[in-house]
């Protein structure tokens, strides 16, 4: 057993024991039973396990969580400010960009990063930077949508 | 005074009724209901249905809330993996566990002789790459990847055959122990003279197409998690079909059917992959039993790829005789198809039948077993293979006698059903073209053909392609729909929410039968233990089984409420109508509110029930659409962009538009990937899969993503159900590959007979390499 790692997941602090060789996501679903963050292929190849660490853009499954130490992570669940969900969130369900939702949490932790790289990314710009993130549905064409709604500023007030 | 005038009794008889599923015929006995609501025909003014309601369970998916299956950690629950075949044929030796149970953390390992016997679980006989040999569990996924690298099997290697063609040659290789050919195999089916409307024809051509195996791919791999409470085993699945599930665990581990529940809230995609119980549900249920603790098994990538049900590959030889003015006189099909070592004979051929109206139709199809993991159905099982086909040919006709694709099809159009010569419950296949072509503008393609300046290498080119899918959807299903003393409106039905939004339109199904508001409708689904009965989630049929079963349950539901309101509003029942939650007085401002009327009923509840009424026999009911594309070829290198999709589908009444637009959307993509990328490679030597990864097998990204216009036409079909709505989620895949293909011949100049369309075959076409 690893001496206990400090964490600091959606702002809230968390001491975590890996097992060596142990994934974030893993760590981040098992551990502290944070399953918004799913698995998909384990190999970095669908974006499904995409988290911020320190808020960069990264596969969880790829993630040694030993060399996470000390990071900040956020995952989907520390997306909503409370009960207030984040312009992307509301932008995703007006724009029906999740159908079976699975790999939902990953496309809006990758574009939560993509639009604070580029407030006001271009049509091209939002498929580079979401092409990391598989979706089988087909939801692509409703997520460029949604991006591009936010990035006018349509859902910056919280809906009531 | 309680009124007399009840709810009459739920049914009338049973009758046989044919409910197509999956292009296949099947004749079921079913009830006939109590009554049947009065249609919703295209003139019928609804409030909520056909509005683009948001999807209701769209907050739990942006938040992480929604609970899939591997999402359900139950206290003390131990992890499983399965190992499976690295050869392709062979004898299982041995499995050597004592290595893998001295692992820390593991629990138990089980291998040939474990599994109950109707589980066909590990057996001795190897038959594919991929197959289940043993499984581990143990307390962690660290434990149990432990566990399994430990485990040591000996399999003495056979030679196999993997493709069609080594399977059915002389002294090939048993995969089957009655042979390699299914039996029934050829499937010939065939109206009118092949050879005199070949004979009547000006023009004949041939041809023959290949297709790849394609993989469902679902971003969520096949899992399980398994408990048994008391003497009852519960599991939760990712799965298109609860009910089914539970009657396939329940005979593999002979338990009744009540001891056995099945739970699924939410899928990660199925796309005709996810159809009932697995290895992996059977191996979590027999870990469960024999540890008496939870376990979860969830596939991993490759278990996903590589033994989870693929889309079979065909060989098409197809025969087309047309008079000088595009008339079809003849079409011929002879099909080979390699299933894997098992599945069932969804071919391609049916489409050849139903497409167009041509007399003299004959195809020919020959299923054969091969090493390789077994098939399941891929939304519009056949019909994806067989539009490539049949829409290559019909386009390389239309380039032979020189008419406009557009026109050909038009010429061809099937007024009434040419398979079962009856008329259509509806069929707008006319107005798809028409609508399609003006949006994509076809008739002036030609201004848009020049290659881009500066890069004169990339050609421009434009196609077209058709479909037919039946999707009328049938009994049995069930709905309940109850009220709270609060006036809030439970739908309880036993179906299943792909992703598909079955979820949302039914609760819009409800709130429009009831006159209540959607917010107070709340659709339950998904869990055997408290719903009755509905079918599975496949052939595009669960909007026309259930959407009616959920009106009609309404229905009840709100006669009976309005029998409790008359008498508390002093007026006959004929002068109540019920909209907004509220039971109105017609012709006057007295109301009482939902809620005012169950306070008064206090804990008497009311309970509707719903079943989904026989198919109509004298029509056929199929969903239609037509897609146009555009793509840039770049003739130097290969590479294929597609640029824009226009499709235009019929599927009846539309319950919501922006649902219905993402379904098609989706079909779309997965049929780009189909045309352009995605194709399983077998190594000949070995029979492994050499990309088992969503690496190496390529799906479409959102980079890929064209410029996709997909629109609903048609009206509600009244004659198919009730509510007017047929089913829309498979038609989109079919003819999205033929119409890129037909682009790129259009862009090259030349044909192509193969998909995916990947560089070198492009420039192979092109008689650049």
């Amino acid at each position: 057993m690893q001496p206990p790692m400090r964490l600091t997941v959606n702002g809230r602090a968390a001491e975590v024991s890996p097992e060596p060789g142990e994934r974030l996501l893993t760590t981040v679903t098992e551990r502290l039973h944070l399953t918004g963050t799913k698995f998909g292929c384990g190999h970095g190849e669908c974006g499904a396990c995409s988290v911020l660490v320190d808020g960069r853009l990264t596969y969880a499954c790829l993630a040694l969580t030993e060399a996470c130490d000390g990071a900040a992570v956020t995952t989907v669940e520390g997306l909503a400010t409370g009960e207030t969900l984040a312009p992307l969130q509301r932008a995703f369900i007006a724009h029906d960009a999740a159908q079976c939702g699975y790999c939902t949490p990953g496309q809006l932790i990758a574009a939560t990063r993509l639009l604070e790289r580029n407030a006001n990314p271009t049509e091209n710009e939002i498929k580079v930077g979401m092409s990391g993130n598989l979706c089988r549905c087909g939801t692509y064409p409703k997520i460029i949508t949604a991006i591009q709604a936010v990035a006018r500023g349509e859902f910056a007030a919280p809906a009531r | 005074m309680p009124r007399k005038k009840a709810s009459p009794a739920p049914r009338k008889g049973f009758i046989k009724t044919i409910v197509e599923v999956e292009g296949r015929t099947e004749t079921r006995v079913v009830e006939i209901p109590a009554f049947e609501p009065t249609p919703w025909g295209p003139d019928t003014a609804l409030e909520t249905v056909g509005t683009r309601a948001v999807r209701v369970d769209a907050g739990e998916k942006v938040t992480g809330q929604a609970k899939y299956t591997a999402d359900i950690a139950r206290p003390g629950m131990l992890h499983a993996i399965i190992l499976r075949s690295w050869v392709a044929r062979g004898t299982l030796v041995s499995v050597d566990v004592d290595a893998a149970r001295k692992i820390r953390g593991v629990i138990d390992v089980i291998g040939p002789g474990d599994a109950p016997a109707k589980t066909r679980l590990f057996p001795r006989k190897v038959t594919y790459a991929g197959q289940p040999i043993a499984a581990v569990c143990a307390e962690s996924l660290h434990a149990v990847t432990a566990g399994i690298r430990a485990l040591r099997a000996k399999i003495e290697t056979a030679p196999f055959a993997a493709t069609f063609e080594a399977a059915t040659a002389p002294d090939a290789p048993l995969v089957r122990s009655k042979g390699n050919v299914a039996e029934g195999s050829p499937v010939v089916n065939a109206r009118g003279n092949l050879a005199r409307g070949l004979a009547r024809a000006d023009v004949v051509i041939e041809r023959e197409y290949r297709t790849p195996v394609q993989l469902h791919s679902a971003i969520e791999p096949h899992g399980a998690v398994a408990e048994w409470q008391g003497d009852q085993l519960v599991v939760w699945e990712s799965t298109q079909g609860i009910f089914r599930t539970r009657e396939q665990l329940a005979e593999g581990l002979e338990l009744p059917q009540s001891r056995v529940r099945v739970i699924k809230q939410y899928m990660g995609g199925g796309f005709g992959a996810k159809n009932g119980a697995g290895p992996h549900t059977f191996v979590a249920a027999i870990f469960a039993r024999r540890t008496g603790r939870p376990v979860r098994c969830v596939n991993s990538r490759k278990a996903e790829q590589s033994d989870s049900g693929n889309r079979p590959a065909t060989t098409q030889r197809v025969t087309i005789g047309a008079k000088r003015n595009g008339t079809l006189t003849a079409i011929s099909l002879s099909a080979d198809i390699p299933l894997g070592v098992g599945g069932w004979e969804g071919g391609p051929g049916q489409l050849y039948h139903e497409l167009y109206a041509c007399p003299n139709v004959r195809t020919e199809e020959t299923f054969a077993y091969v090493n390789a993991s077994a098939m399941q159905a891929f939304r519009a099982p056949g019909y994806a293979e067989g539009a490539f086909a049949l829409e290559g040919a019909i386009n390389a006709l239309a380039a032979k006698l020189g008419m406009d694709p557009l026109a050909l099809r038009r010429r061809n159009y099937a007024k009434t059903d040419p398979r079962k010569k009856r008329p259509w419950s509806g069929n707008a296949l006319l107005e798809c073209y028409e609508q399609a072509a003006a949006r994509f503008g076809w008739d002036t393609r030609d201004s848009r053909r020049g290659p881009a300046a500066s890069r004169a290498q990339v050609r421009r080119g434009f196609g077209m392609a058709a479909q037919i899918w039946p999707t009328g959807g049938g009994p049995p299903a069930y709905a309940h729909v109850r009220i709270n003393a609060d006036a809030s409106i439970d739908l309880l039905t036993g179906t299943q929410d792909l992703g598909t939004g079955a979820r949302t339109i039914l609760s819009q199904v409800v709130a429009d039968a009831m006159g209540a508001r959607l917010s107070d409708v709340h659709t339950v689904i998904g869990d055997t233990g408290s719903l009755p009965y509905t079918g599975n989630s496949w052939g595009s049929m669960t909007t026309p089984s259930v959407a009616p079963a959920a009106r009609m349950a309404a229905e009840d539901a709100r006669r009976m409420l309005l029998d409790a309101a008359a008498p508390m509003l002093g007026v006959p029942l004929g002068k109540l109508e019920t909209r907004n939650s509220t039971v109105c007085v017609r012709g006057t401002d007295r109301s009482m509110t939902f809620a005012e009327v169950t306070k008064e009923l206090g804990d008497v509840m009311i309970i509707g029930r719903g079943t989904r009424g026989p198919n109509p026999l004298d029509v056929s009911v199929a969903t239609f659409g037509a897609q146009f594309a555009e793509v840039e070829v770049d003739t130097r290198t290969g590479v294929v962009r597609v640029v824009r999709i226009v499709a235009a589908h019929d599927a009846g009444r539309i319950l919501n538009p922006t649902l219905a637009e993402s379904q098609l959307e989706g079909g779309i993509i997965q049929g780009l990937g189909y045309g352009m990328f995605e194709e399983r490679v077998l190594d000949p030597a070995t029979g492994l899969q050499l990309n088992p990864d969503l690496h190496d097998y390529r799906i479409p990204t959102i980079a890929d993503t064209p410029v996709i216009d997909a629109f609903c036409v048609g009206q509600a079909d009244a004659a198919a159900n009730h509510t007017g709505a047929r089913g829309l989620a498979e038609p989109p895949i079919i003819p999205t590959a033929p119409a890129i293909a037909a682009a790129v011949a259009d862009a090259i100049g030349a044909e192509l007979h193969e998909i995916p369309l990947t560089p070198w075959r492009v420039l192979a076409a092109a008689g650049e390499v």
